[in-house]
């Protein structure tokens, strides 16, 4: 973190200047396996110096990679060289002041808690447990240790280590191609229980023995997996967002405190929650807090960063969404699929775009999962099925909720690969609009 | 570069390894955004230097990427990608391997009409202020978008083989949006669309006509608030160049990339309804369908001389007269389904692993323009702008929403509509095309934004295309 320092002090001898700096060192250990076997072992690491410069209401960025004190110059001298000729935004006030320090905590770098040949030997394992019942893994075991630094003009000076862990398991049949998946993710490697995990994927793969049918498009009352809910809690959650209020895109505008879902449906914001994914800041440094978003189906908060803050009026709370939570219920699993005459258990979600994200239109499929309830009980596979609905609507069709709550990870797939995790029950949602079959498994 | 890139290769001649290749990338990328008529972001991220070296042992991959080009760190990138072969091996029933290539030397230079990173920055920020203010909120638009992103990558490539090349291009990604509001909903209309990005500098905004299209995207967005949308079931469709590219990119160019066929990409991009038996038989579209795969063309994001694992720029057919004939492959694959490699195989950064990817990947042009198809057209829609798109993990059912839909009838435009939507599933939908505009509507179109692998990658990729017509197409989703 010196050149963090180095270019600090350069900006610091500008008292004309504000800025923000961060700071970021992220190395990944990345396994890819495909039909029982690696496909490929990546190792990868990234330090990357970011930096925004404002002079009254100009701001220009720089982003430098591996950088040292003549590439800091360089940027430096070219920030400082147009910043007065560029254009003004008016709306940016002031930077971040949220000094609040996240709680110390021990990090172990899971890259060595979890070598390589440790996971070849966990997968090896898993392949030959589900091997009898003629199906293959796919899929990616990862780590990643990441460590940030942000300071900025107004005095934050805050650190943040992290290493999650994410193994994602696609348990293919090799005939039918009939597909299964298990996840699990998290910061301590004690917490993965190895034969927990193989008896629920073995578990997901008894259902796969049925016969592989197709329905009609229609509306369908179905039980939406945790990874579903929490999916589309995710997309809800797009518009919860000040930035989305500020752009006219947002679901909630002018629903503050307002009644939008059943009384049992809550959802807030816990990075406190010891089953999720830790963060300790969000945007700009803004300590990260646990923030109810619905609450007993008034929506209560938007999620809004410093400069939406001063844009729009509302409070910031710097949460992005990052750790979802959607309070469970009480019912068991079993009660919601023997609650369903004829409806859908669906597992997991593919390929999801807004149609129009103001009315929470999305379009989507099932994919890793999808399965007949006839009279309660899961009879059949179903094809990967599309649906077009809105999420808003989802929301207001639960009709239950399970009475227990799982952590799902998700990989963040972007500039960086990323693990958030999302809590949620097992949901029972009513007249579920599926628009089309895949015809394919 | 080359000195260093050279070593490292020498470095990798271990009688265990038994391929090996090394990237270096040098990257400057430039964005500018403004929203609401004002200066949002401007910001760079230049010289960002990227390795990458993979190696085959004991018939495994192994990969270790850095941005740090010191010795101790190059050396210690060796030493990862070797021992994440050899660990990885331990898990592995069939070993990678593929027959040799004879050495390629290649030098390839692109040189922009208007080069971003020459311009003045006074010069890109007035021009794109002029057109922030024109499209800033009025009447019903509530927001508005103006962005651009300037790309230059240097590449540098080696492999074991003794194939080098080196190379240089500029690519450009340019965008305005506004969004119209009538209180209730909200519609868009963007420019040039999603695919309106080029291997160009910063002249691809004079090519695309910015400026004389503000008052269009402001017109159409608040016409559509007021617009019917599609009420019948079924319906012949046109669709626009800019959207057909991404009809193309979806249905065939990710169908067909073959690393899909062996479930390579089932953990995040999902797989393939195509089975190897497929190939030279399967009637994938109607016979004026004929889609081929180009990396021989410089006008495309796809030009290269050599692809990322030493395979020279190759145009191959991918669908010919609607049947499908090959696929887009890596070395690997293509031993395993016994073709010829098509140089697909693509990393976006020196760090990045090489994936199967589309290059330019084209839709062959047939006869006619745009206008003599639209008065072909008795009753139908053409349809342009992605708004939503979406397909299913086997690239088999599909759904599109545009921003905007024209009404044709009896040859002639006649209105709007909003948020047209269709879906198909694949071949039912290519078998329908009965027509394919000529070589004088035929351009590329492409985009920054591909999604594939995991740590994921972006790449920058084209698709020649022409407006096509498709006949008797699902139109009506209850929503």
């Amino acid at each position: 973190m010196e050149n963090l320092d180095y270019l600090k002090s350069a900006l610091d001898s500008h008292p004309e200047l504000q800025y923000e700096i961060i700071e970021q060192y992220w190395t990944t250990d990345f396994l890819r396996f495909y039909h029982s076997q690696t496909n490929y072992n990546i190792s990868k690491e990234v330090t990357s110096l970011d930096a925004t410069i404002y002079k009254g209401k100009k701001s220009f960025s720089f982003m430098l990679d591996n950088a040292n004190s003549q590439t800091i110059d360089n940027a430096v001298q070219d920030a400082l060289s147009i910043i007065d000729k560029l254009p003004e935004d008016p709306y940016f006030v002031d930077l971040e002041n949220d000094k609040t320090l996240a709680k110390p905590r021990e990090v172990k770098n899971n890259i060595e808690v979890v070598p390589l040949k440790l996971k070849t030997e966990v997968l090896a394992r898993i392949a030959t447990a589900v091997a009898p019942y003629n199906f293959d893994i796919f899929g990616s075991f990862v780590c990643n240790y990441q460590k940030y630094r942000l300071v900025n003009s107004n005095g934050l000076d805050k650190i943040s280590v992290s290493s999650p862990y994410y193994l994602e398991v696609k348990a293919v049949h090799n005939k039918s191609q009939v597909t299964v998946v298990e996840a699990f993710g998290g910061e301590d490697f004690q917490y993965f229980q190895e034969r927990n995990f193989i008896e629920q994927l073995l578990q997901k793969i008894g259902f796969c023995s049925h016969d592989i049918v197709d329905i009609e498009p229609g509306t369908y009352d179905v039980i939406l997996a945790p990874r579903c809910l929490g999916e589309f809690a995710q997309y809800l959650a797009y518009g919860m967002s000040a930035r989305a209020l500020d752009q006219h895109t947002s679901f909630f505008e002018g629903k503050l405190n307002q009644k939008v879902f059943p009384e049992w449906v809550s959802i807030c914001d816990d990075p406190e929650d010891p089953d999720m994914i830790h963060k300790d800041y969000g945007s700009n440094g803004h300590i990260y807090r646990y923030l109810s978003l619905i609450d007993q189906g008034i929506f209560r908060n938007f999620m809004c960063d410093n400069y939406y803050s001063h844009k729009t009026g509302l409070p910031k709370n710097g949460n992005t969404g990052s750790c979802l939570k959607i309070e469970k219920g009480d019912k068991t699993l079993d009660e919601l699929i023997g609650s369903i005459k004829y409806g859908l258990f669906i597992s997991s979600l593919h390929y999801m775009n807004f149609i129009n994200p103001k009315e929470t239109s999305i379009t989507g499929l099932t994919r890793d999962g999808t399965f007949l309830i006839e009279d309660g009980k899961i009879t059949k596979v179903v094809n990967n099925l599309r649906f077009t609905e809105k999420v808003a609507r989802i929301f207001d069709h639960i009709q239950a909720l399970e009475n227990r709550s799982h952590p799902v990870p998700f990989s963040g797939n972007y500039a960086i690969f990323d693990v958030e995790t999302v809590k949620s029950p097992h949901a029972l949602v009513k007249d579920f609009n599926i628009s089309s079959s895949t015809k394919t498994i | 570069m080359e000195q260093i890139i050279k070593q490292t290769i020498q470095k990798l001649s271990l009688p265990e390894i038994t391929f090996a290749d090394v990237r270096i990338t040098r990257t400057d990328n430039e964005f500018i955004a403004f929203q609401n008529g004002y200066l949002r972001a401007y910001g760079t991220n230049l010289d960002s230097i990227a390795l990458g070296i993979r190696v085959l042992i004991n018939g495994c991959w192994g990969f270790a990427g850095t941005r740090d080009l010191s010795n101790n760190s190059i050396n210690k990138a060796i030493n990862t990608a070797i021992s994440n072969a050899r660990y990885g091996s331990i898990f592995q029933k069939n070993k990678v391997e593929f027959p040799p290539l004879s050495p390629v030397q290649a030098e390839y230079e692109h040189h922009p009409e208007q080069d971003p990173f020459k311009m003045a920055k006074e010069e890109k920020i007035d021009y794109l202020q002029r057109l922030a203010e024109a499209i800033k909120p009025q009447g019903k638009i509530v927001h508005s978008v103006v962005y651009a992103m300037f790309m230059r990558q240097e590449k540098y490539y080696t492999n074991s083989e003794g194939t080098y090349s080196h190379s240089t291009y500029y690519n450009t990604l340019p965008m305005m949006e506004v969004l119209a509001s009538d209180g209730a909903q909200v519609q868009s209309r963007t420019w040039p669309g999603h695919m309106g990005a080029g291997r160009a500098g910063f002249e691809l905004f004079h090519k695309h006509k910015f400026e004389e299209n503000t008052e269009r995207i402001i017109k159409e967005a608040t016409d559509l608030l007021s617009a019917p949308t599609i009420e019948e079931d079924k319906a012949d469709i046109i669709i626009g160049s800019g959207h057909l590219a991404l009809q193309l990119h979806e249905s065939v160019g990710h169908a067909t990339e073959a690393d899909r066929i062996f479930g390579m990409e089932i953990s995040y991009a999902g797989k393939t309804f195509i089975k190897p038996e497929m190939i030279g038989t399967f009637p994938y579209a109607s016979p004026v369908v004929n889609i081929f795969s180009d990396s021989t063309d410089p006008r495309g994001m796809g030009y290269h001389p050599v692809d990322d694992e030493g395979v020279p720029g190759k145009k191959v057919d991918i669908i010919k007269n609607g049947i499908l004939v090959n696929q887009q492959t890596s070395r690997q694959i293509a031993h395993l389904l016994g073709l010829e490699p098509s140089s697909n195989m693509k990393a976006s950064y020196g760090d990045d692993f090489p994936l199967v990817r589309m290059t330019n990947f084209c839709l062959a042009p047939g006869e006619g323009t745009l206008d003599q198809l639209i008065a072909d057209t008795e009753h139908g829609y053409l349809l342009d702008f992605t708004k939503t798109w979406s397909i299913d993990d086997n690239r088999n059912n599909f759904q599109f929403t545009t921003e905007i839909g024209y009404r044709i009838e009896k040859g002639k435009i006649v209105g709007i509509v909003k948020e047209p939507t269709y879906y198909g599933i694949t071949k039912e939908f290519w078998n329908s095309c009965d027509r394919v505009c000529g070589p004088e509507e035929w351009d590329y179109q492409s985009t920054f934004n591909c999604g594939k692998g995991e740590p994921g990658q972006s790449m920058q990729l084209s698709h020649g295309v022409a407006p096509a017509r498709f006949r008797n197409i699902d139109v009506r989703v209850k929503i």
